[in-house]
This record gives structure tokens, C-alpha cells and sequence, in this order.
């Protein structure tokens, strides 16, 4: 008896902590979770730091100093303690983030948290970025200057992670139940290779390769021309190019692999480039600031998330100074401003992605046709760690000359809906330059206009469009990065992997991308528009962002005069719909004669609306969901978007819209499922507009000024990264929208906003983004800068000129040095 | 006594050990100066739910609530219970019943073996 009573409660006390131990299904160790010595409890508040700081690989004394946003502010004697501190700082706050994408980017995501990121890691890994960041982290040697920074920087973030015990550890690491692996250079390219990816992997190659296979070479000329009918490109019309192009390839005699050609459905399923990637930039000129020196703006749109994209910080050492947002996981500042200059990039939406349909000898694709023979395919075979399998999964990728092979047969669940079976990609972010680093390295380090043109020639891809400013009264522009020299429409379909005349060509001559500097119109502005005008002797691309944002930009930029930095914040917030401004005149006639709309509180609206996507307005919210209605009714009959068997791209907004106002007769218009019947523009306008307003009165309720909001019923929300509830904001109030300058949608928007007045003697700065400095959802700096950001409000930049600099907004100073 | 000696024993350990140092110590404490199996019982369970709820509590308002409120939030996706009461309830609560357990059964497994080798 006293045995069993023995047996049974030890049982119990052994068995209880057994199980509180470790991770029950979906939940984590609870014992370890929940004990308020090492558990979630632990990452509460915020971490103060502390006077002293002994890092082994510190070489000169490092002063730190934190100011009331929680930014670090680095004054270092030498720029391996630079960029090792500046590791260790962003390893500090933002650890598990940046580990985070490097998992994603490398398609490792599955060995963290199981089965249900299996197909995302394939599909990444068989984009092949890791790869390339294992070529490109290969490719260094000992003394270039990207390799000491990449080495340093990793220095200090392992620096980080060795002294981490679990119960510092990040607390989505005690949730998910891992531990941070050590970091390295390989890893800060890896964050590159992310890049490239958000800014530049999307493709409509198929799309629109079955839009030609189905209505012919005419009508895809006239649907989905190279150039919008209203554009202002970044480089402003009628600049001069002053150079002699290169001969560009001449377009073969077939410019598109025929889709109908190729066995098989094709499995599309590639991302088309996500329209709410972009982002704004511009710089006005002296003669237009208040100052009588220039004054830069920029705000990448990216998705919004907690963590925050971005990072704070000042980086200094005897040879620089500078100020910034930084990427988790990179050295250096990627968009700021020092002493002399400022810059700031937006997305160049060039068509960078290109798909070769590939014609295997046999099943086992071990060859493949090209130029008239057989050619070998390279094979690889990918391994997956599954959490909670015991045994990895294997792929075999194959690799032709042009690139991988994204799915070599159908699958119900491939990632990406959108890539063709059997088609080999052609991508820049495979290219294994080393050099992008150096490109923001010498931005940190420049002093003038010449130094800004030779920082560009480092810089590769992901293309941006560099917007630069300089207390020497210097402004400019430059779409910058390797693009590919391609003939005209080169890619807009997918291409022959067999003809080598369907090869790209070589690279448009790097001090050929367009540029502009100090243009007479006083100032500079790029919005993810066409780069140039069609007198640009090279072919960039079909498509870029709709005009609007640039235009409106643009517009504003050109009234303005003796401007500050509150004119650029206003810009930056601007509301109006310009989109509305050239659709609405021409539809409001259609809706008037539609004796259905008498007394519709939904079309008074409408006619009443100050065409501003403002947070409170009720025409935002009618307007942007009719112009998809609209596109829907116009387009989808002929154009479908969701066949699964024949999936094809509307014309963009700009030609629908043009069509609306100068072809009104145009078949487009009939919708071809309707036999009895031939619809005419106004059937078209007048139904979709009832479609709208029913499905919004469905949602929610009749119309209502709160309820209908555009705020409300656009709701941005900003999640976790790795989307666990609880860790995100939601519903923030504002406005905006994709192609409103605002850029704020339900889940992107401006990821930075910076301001810069440049001046002879100390600039002045202003910038937040949506999130803060902490990544530690305990922290109350983890979300700090929301609100203010949700109002468009921006924060004055401390930017400090010596270590010893007084300020009010100092918090505390911590002294690193090396540990013997 | 045992309750003293858990609480004081397990706070030390815990500043350098794993969370699960607790059950050896309540052992021990109930394998030497326990008087009684819900004695020991009780005085394991006390000590750790105390032990815990007291440095959890100070833990919590030095940081405003922020962490336990994205936990519970977190939690509640799934539990949805969890709504129904405050976080500070219903977590407090599910922590001292682990570490309560825990401490409790080891406690008294090790009163118990006193009382087989006795």
C-alpha cells in the first residue's frame, strides 16, 4: 500500500513535469512558458541598458547612446567596431525577425514550424535564393571592403546570441519553441536575396502568353500597349540622353512560346508583381524650399508588419556619420542622410523575371532543347527538415542555362499558383555580383553629387530608383541597377528556352540607366512609374505602377514654392484620388441616366464626394470597391482572371479607362456569356455600380457615414511577421489607398517616412515608420510609433554631431569595449 | 516549515536552473521534513503557486501588463474561453496550477517515500 502510494505520486510529479516540459501539439512547453523565471514574463518591459558593455572583438572603446525612441546612436573609432556594434544592436532588438526572413528566404521555414510551410520552402528554394546568397557569400575575398563588414557585422550579432540564455531569449522563440542559429555573412545576403524577391519576383509572362494564344498579336498590341495613355515618367520628358546606346538585340521572327503548344495544363501560379509594393521619393531644389537648399522625402511601401521592416539608427566613426533606416540583418544605413547629402529609393518596376518554356528529351529532364541540340540539365536535390517528421523530404530541382525549373509537374498545392510546369526561370536576383553592399556604403559615406553617381555603380539589384540630394544645391535621379538589355516586348510573353535569340542579351551599359539631374523643373520624384518616356533607347518593361501616385505627386511638387519640411509630410499624406479625377466625370453621365439612381443615398454620395480617400469619407469606400466591380464587369468575360485552365491579366486601369471615355462602342464592353443579349458601356457602368453599392449595403447594412467609413472598411492592420495573433494592431484609422499617395492599404503602406532639409551647416530630419524600435512585443517601444504614424505625423530626427553631444531626448549611454 | 524551505530552496534554484528544478527540491523538502502527505502536499503546491504568482506578479506591473496581454491574446485565438475573464485571472491561474502540480506531487511522492523506507 504505502508502495503504491510511492509509485502513484511520484508517477504524477514525474509525469507532470515531463509533459509541462515539452510541447503538447500546437502548444509549447508550459512548464517552461509559464514559470515566471525563464517563461514569457520574462520578455516584459523594456530593457534598460547598461553603462558598460564587454564584447570580445571590440577593438577601440564604442559609445552608445540611446535616445527617448529608443534609438542607438554609435559613435565608433573604427568600422569593424561599427558595423560589429551595429550588430549587435540590431541582434539586441530584432533577433528573432531577422533570423526569421533568412529561414523564409532560404525555404527553411518548415524545420521551425512543420508540415505547413512546406510548399512556401519549396517553392523558395527552387527560386534558388539560397543558392545565390551561398554563391555570392562564396564569392568574397579576405580584403574586400563588403566581406570585413559582412564579417564584422556577423561578429556582433553571434556576439548577441552567445550570451543569450532562454530566459532572454526572444519570446517567439519560447512560443515556437527553437533557438537562434549563429549568424553569418551568408545570412545578411540571404536578407538581400529577400529583397529582391518582395521588390522584384513577380511575373504575368503566362497571363499574358494566354491573352496572345487567344486574340492574336492585334488585339493584345491594342489592350496591352508598352506605354499608358497618361504617364509622367521619373525621368521627366524631354531630358536629354547623353550617350550613344548600344546596339539592342533585334526582335526574332516569334517573340512568345506558344502555350498551346506545350503537353499539359500549365499549373500558373507565380505571384504577378504585387501593385501595392511601391513606394514614393522626390527631392525639390533650392529654388523651391524655403531654405534655398534641397529637401528629400521617401516613403517605401512595403507590407506592414510587427516587427517593423525598418530600424533606426546613427552610425558613426571618424570618417562618417550618418543616419537612417537599416534592414534587420544588413549593415549599413539603406535609406538616410548624413551631414551633406540625403537619398531615398523606390521600386524600378522593370521586367526583371522572365519565363523559357523548356523541352525536355524525356521524363527524367536530364536534357534539354536548345539551339538545335540536346543540352544537359544540372540536377539538384533540395533536402526539407519537417518539425515533427523524422525524415526529410527531398527535391529534385533541375537547372537549365537559363535558371531553375520552378515545378516540373502539377500539384494541387504548389505554392505559387502561377508558374508554369516545365518553365525554366530567368531572374536578376540570380545574378551573383557581390557588390550591393558597397552601394549603400558609399551613400553613407558621400559628400556630393559625384560620389552619389559612383555609390550607384556598386548597387545591382533589386533595381531602385536612388533620388539623392546635397547641401551643394545638387538634386537627381537615378533608376539604377542591372537591367537587362532586351529587345522590344523581350518577356512579355513567356519565351522559347530553345531559340537562343530568346536569351537575354547582356545588361543596358551601367552609365546608360536613365538619369536626371537638377532638372528645370526645380525637382525630382519617382513613384514605381515608367522609368522614362518611349524615346529611352532600351526596352525596360510593359508595365510599371499606374501613373497616379507619380502624377499627383508630380502635380503637387510643381505648384509649390518656398517649401519646408511640413509641405513634403503633406505631400506624403495626400488623400486625393486622381484616379477618381479622370474616371468620375465620364461615369457620373452614365449614372445619371440610370433612373434607378434617383434618390440613391449610395450615387449622392458619390456626385457629393471631394474625391479624397480621406479616413471618414463614405466616397472612398464606394468608389475603389465599384472601380474593381468595374473591371470586373468590363474584363473577366474575356479576360479570366481565376481559370484555372487559361488564366489571363486585365488591361490595366489606365487603358479601361481611356476606353470608357473614347471608345464607348467598343466590343470590349458586350459581356460574351450573356447570349441574348449585347451589352453597351452604359449597361456595363450602370450595373456594375448596383453590384457595388448591393454587396456593400450585404456587408454593411444601408449606407451609414460610420459604418461605411472608408477607414473602417478598409482596415489596415498591421500583423505579426510571423502572423501570430495578438502581436499585431488592428483597424488602425486612416486613409489612403494602393494608388493614392498615402499608399496605405489593408496590409501595405509607407514602411518609412523620411523628411530631410539639407543645409550647409546640419541637416534636419524628420521620420518614423509604423512600429518600433523594439521587436520584442513585451516592449512598450514595440509599437510606439503606430499612432503617430497612423495620423501622418512624423518625429524630429536626432541626429547628433559628436558622442558628447547634450540633449534633452538622451536617455542613457552605454560604453562598449573588448573583453580581454 | 517544508513551505518555507520549497519557497526560499526553489527561488535560489530558479535564478540559475530550469523551471523544472522545482520537483526535486519539493522532493527533497518532503522526503526530509514533511509531517504529513497533504501537509506535504500542500506546502509544495503553496509554495511554487505563491513563489510564482508573487515574482509574476512583480514581473507584470514593472512592464505595464504588456506581455501577459499579447500571451493571452494569443492563447484566447483558440481558447476562446480565455475572453471571458482577465488575463491576469485566468493566467495567473493556469501558472500556479502547473507549477502548483508539479510542486505538490513532488512534495508529497517524497513524503511518501519517507514513509517506504521508514
Amino acid at each position: 500500500m504505502k508502495f503504491i502510494k510511492f509509485f502513484v505520486s511520484l508517477l504524477l510529479a514525474a509525469g507532470l513535469t515531463y509533459i509541462f516540459n515539452r510541447p503538447l501539439g500546437a502548444l509549447p512547453a508550459l512548464g517552461k512558458l509559464f514559470s515566471p523565471f525563464e517563461g514569457f514574463w520574462q520578455n516584459g518591459g523594456s530593457t534598460s541598458s547598461p553603462d558598460e558593455l564587454k564584447l570580445e572583438g571590440i577593438k577601440e572603446e564604442v559609445s552608445v547612446t540611446f535616445d527617448d525612441n529608443r534609438v542607438p546612436h554609435v559613435f565608433a573609432q573604427n568600422e569593424d567596431d561599427l558595423y560589429f556594434t551595429q550588430g549587435y544592436l540590431v541582434a539586441q532588438d530584432r533577433l528573432w525577425q531577422m533570423e526569421f526572413y533568412t529561414l523564409a528566404a532560404s525555404g527553411r521555414l518548415s524545420e521551425v514550424v512543420g508540415e505547413r510551410a512546406i510548399e512556401l520552402d519549396r517553392y523558395n528554394r527552387r527560386m534558388g535564393m539560397a543558392e545565390t546568397a551561398k554563391k555570392i557569400a562564396a564569392s568574397y575575398k579576405q580584403d574586400d571592403i563588403a566581406f570585413k563588414i559582412l564579417t564584422a557585422y556577423s561578429a556582433g550579432v553571434n556576439a548577441y546570441i552567445n550570451q543569450l540564455s532562454y530566459k532572454k531569449l526572444p519570446v517567439e522563440y519560447k512560443i515556437i519553441g527553437y533557438r537562434p542559429e549563429e549568424w553569418s555573412p551568408y545570412k545578411t545576403i540571404l536578407m538581400l536575396m529577400n529583397m529582391r524577391n518582395v521588390l522584384n519576383g513577380g511575373s504575368e509572362d503566362f497571363r499574358m502568353s494566354n491573352a496572345l494564344a487567344k486574340y492574336g498579336a492585334d488585339v493584345v498590341k491594342d489592350l496591352f500597349p508598352d506605354y499608358p495613355v497618361i504617364e509622367s515618367p521619373i525621368i521627366p520628358v524631354g531630358t536629354k540622353w547623353d550617350f550613344t546606346p548600344v546596339p539592342v538585340p533585334s526582335v526574332p521572327a516569334e517573340i512568345a512560346a506558344n502555350p498551346a503548344a506545350k503537353e499539359g495544363a500549365l499549373a500558373y501560379n507565380i505571384a504577378a508583381p504585387a501593385p501595392e509594393i511601391g513606394s514614393n521619393n522626390w527631392a525639390v531644389g533650392g529654388g523651391k524650399s524655403a531654405t534655398g537648399l534641397p529637401i528629400l522625402a521617401n516613403d517605401p511601401h512595403l507590407q506592414l508588419t510587427l516587427p517593423s521592416i525598418w530600424y533606426q539608427m546613427q552610425l558613426s566613426t571618424p570618417t562618417m556619420n550618418v543616419y537612417g533606416a537599416c534592414l534587420p540583418g544588413t549593415p549599413g544605413v539603406t535609406i538616410g542622410f548624413n551631414k551633406d547629402v540625403a537619398w531615398g529609393v523606390t521600386n524600378v518596376g522593370s521586367d526583371v523575371m522572365d519565363f523559357y518554356q523548356i523541352k525536355f528529351k524525356d521524363k527524367t529532364q536530364k536534357e534539354y532543347w536548345y539551339n538545335g541540340a540536346w543540352k544537359p540539365t544540372t540536377m539538384l536535390i533540395e533536402e526539407f527538415k519537417i518539425k515533427g517528421k523524422s525524415k526529410p523530404l527531398q527535391d529534385t530541382v533541375y537547372y537549365t542555362h537559363h535558371g531553375p525549373v520552378l515545378y516540373n509537374h502539377a500539384s494541387e498545392n504548389n505554392f505559387a499558383k502561377n508558374v508554369p510546369i516545365g518553365h525554366a526561370m530567368k531572374w536578376v536576383g540570380h545574378e551573383l555580383d557581390n557588390t550591393d553592399l558597397l552601394g549603400f556604403y558609399y551613400l553613407n559615406h558621400a559628400k556630393n553629387y559625384d560620389d552619389y553617381r559612383k555609390a550607384l555603380t556598386y548597387y545591382k539589384a533589386p533595381a531602385q530608383n536612388f533620388v539623392f540630394a546635397d547641401n551643394n544645391n545638387d538634386i537627381a535621379i537615378t533608376p539604377n541597377g542591372k537591367l537587362p538589355l532586351k529587345w522590344k516586348e523581350q518577356g512579355k510573353f513567356i519565351l522559347d528556352g530553345s531559340n537562343p535569340a530568346h536569351d537575354w542579351q547582356g545588361w543596358i551599359p551601367a552609365d546608360q540607366n536613365p538619369t536626371v539631374k537638377n532638372p528645370p523643373r526645380g525637382f525630382v520624384s519617382s513613384a514605381n512609374q515608367f522609368s522614362t518616356d518611349p524615346t529611352y533607347p532600351y526596352y525596360l518593361g510593359w508595365r510599371f505602377a499606374p501613373a497616379e501616385r507619380g502624377l499627383r505627386i508630380n502635380e503637387r511638387l510643381e505648384a509649390m514654392q518656398q517649401a519646408t519640411h511640413d509641405s513634403l509630410r503633406s505631400v506624403q499624406n495626400d488623400n486625393f484620388n486622381l484616379e477618381a479625377r479622370r474616371l468620375l466625370p465620364e461615369v457620373i453621365k452614365i449614372l445619371a441616366a440610370d433612373p434607378r439612381n434617383k434618390g440613391n443615398a449610395a450615387y449622392e454620395t458619390l456626385v457629393k464626394w471631394n474625391m479624397k480617400n480621406d479616413p471618414y469619407e463614405v466616397g472612398p469606400t464606394i468608389f475603389e470597391r465599384w472601380v474593381k466591380e468595374l473591371r470586373y464587369w468590363v474584363w473577366e468575360d474575356e479576360f479570366a482572371s481565376q481559370s484555372t485552365t487559361q488564366p489571363m491579366t486585365y488591361p490595366t486601369k489606365d487603358r479601361t479607362w481611356d476606353m470608357i471615355k473614347n471608345q464607348p462602342t467598343a466590343k470590349w464592353f458586350d459581356n460574351v456569356n450573356t447570349t441574348d443579349k449585347v451589352e453597351t458601356v452604359q449597361d456595363i457602368v450602370q450595373n456594375s455600380f448596383k453590384a457595388t453599392v448591393d454587396s456593400l449595403t450585404a456587408k454593411l447594412g444601408p449606407l451609414n457615414a460610420d459604418t461605411w467609413a472608408w477607414t473602417k472598411v478598409k482596415s489596415t492592420d498591421i500583423n505579426h511577421l510571423g502572423r501570430l495573433e495578438g502581436f499585431g494592431r488592428q483597424d488602425i484609422p486612416n486613409g489612403g489607398g494602393p494608388g493614392i499617395v498615402n499608399a496605405t492599404s489593408e496590409t501595405h503602406g509607407p514602411s518609412w517616412r523620411m523628411v530631410v532639409e539639407l543645409d550647409k551647416n546640419w541637416p534636419k530630419a524628420y521620420g518614423l515608420y509604423p512600429g518600433g524600435q523594439s521587436g520584442n512585443p513585451g516592449s512598450p517601444y514595440y509599437d510606439n510609433m503606430v499612432d503617430k504614424w497612423a495620423k501622418g505625423e512624423l518625429n524630429e530626427l536626432l541626429f547628433m554631431k559628436t558622442k558628447d553631444e547634450k540633449s534633452s531626448r538622451i536617455v542613457s549611454t552605454t560604453k562598449v569595449i573588448g573583453k580581454k | 516549515m517544508p513551505y518555507i524551505l520549497i519557497f526560499v530552496a526553489s527561488a535560489i534554484a530558479q535564478m540559475f536552473l530550469p523551471w523544472w528544478v522545482i520537483a526535486p527540491i519539493a522532493f527533497a523538502v518532503g522526503l526530509v521534513a514533511s509531517k504529513s502527505a497533504s501537509g506535504a502536499f500542500f506546502a509544495g503546491a503553496g509554495a511554487i503557486a505563491t513563489l510564482w504568482i508573487a515574482y509574476a506578479l512583480y514581473l507584470n506591473v514593472s512592464a505595464d501588463g504588456l506581455m501577459l496581454d499579447r500571451i493571452g491574446n494569443l492563447f484566447a485565438e483558440n481558447l476562446k474561453f480565455l475572453k471571458d475573464m482577465p488575463f491576469t485571472v485566468s493566467f495567473f491561474a493556469i501558472m500556479a496550477l502547473i507549477g502548483g502540480l508539479v510542486g505538490g506531487f513532488s512534495a508529497l511522492a517524497g513524503y511518501q517515500l519517507k514513509r517506504l523506507i521508514k
